[in-house]
């Protein structure tokens, strides 16, 4: 084994590095289910780059979207899924071991 | 060659920061009137069952209704209050809270039609009902 193979940051979760899918991610943490609109506000990006991203984490299996109507308004639902959660937790506890903090 | 970006431990410390700091805006952002919900609706049914299964006349009669109008407030304060962030009252463990109340509620309901007037089953029952309610709101807050 290598020096650089050795290193934690080769563990990190390649989807969760994009900067918007780790915020949709953060935000569906302890959360579980939010709207489409309610993550859009806590991670402040545009209905588009936010469906973007979205797409690829559901592709991955990190994330559930869910369709409803209210009235003749469609509601979209995100669930962030076993898979999604367990990626999360292994994503965070790589960063601890950079940050030099395991226990936190 | 090694393409992996490299992070140092600070730009770590700040990533977790960051994650921590979303994460709990966005649950506390959007939870609390699902916490008021579970809550309110624990104590008042709690009272209100343990008031029906105690109470003959005009006490029960008063009971029932009081308890009645209260649920109804409470549903329409919840209604009114989640609307534009709904999201959460279809997931698995939004309908787990509710599932759980309803089975504690139906108990009590179920000591006031076949064992009026006996305080134990209808205190047990009672109680149950505010502590799975307790114990919801509880959970929601410290996700």
């Amino acid at each position: 084994m290598t020096a650089t193979e050795q290193h934690p940051r080769h563990r990190l979760d390649e989807l969760l590095q994009n900067p918007v899918r780790f915020s949709i991610v953060a935000a569906l943490d302890r959360a579980g289910t939010l709207g489409f609109k309610e993550v859009r506000d806590a991670v402040e990006v545009t209905d588009s780059a936010l469906s973007k991203q979205v797409s690829s984490l559901e592709s991955a299996g990190y994330v559930a979207v869910g369709k409803s109507f209210a009235g003749k308004m469609p509601r979209t639902s995100l669930t962030l899924t076993r898979q999604g959660r367990a990626a999360w937790k292994a994503h965070l506890a790589t960063l601890r071991e950079i940050a030099g903090e395991p226990g936190r | 060659m090694d393409t992996t970006p490299t992070i140092t431990a600070t730009e770590a410390r700040l990533l977790l920061d960051r994650a921590d700091r979303l994460s709990r805006s966005a649950h506390d952002a959007t939870r609390w009137p699902y916490i008021t919900f579970i809550l309110a609706l624990g104590v008042a049914t709690s009272m209100g069952t343990f008031a029906m299964a105690l109470t003959t006349g005009d006490g029960f009669g008063l009971a029932y209704f009081a308890t009645l109008a209260v649920m109804f407030s409470l549903i329409i304060f919840f209604m009114l209050s989640i609307q534009g962030r709904s999201a959460f009252s279809h997931s698995r463990r939004w309908t787990g809270y509710i599932a759980s109340w309803f089975v504690t509620y139906a108990a009590a309901i179920s000591v006031v039609i076949w064992a009026h007037g006996e305080v134990v089953p209808a205190a047990i029952t009672s109680g149950l009902i505010l502590v799975v309610a307790f114990v919801s709101a509880a959970r929601e807050a410290r996700a």
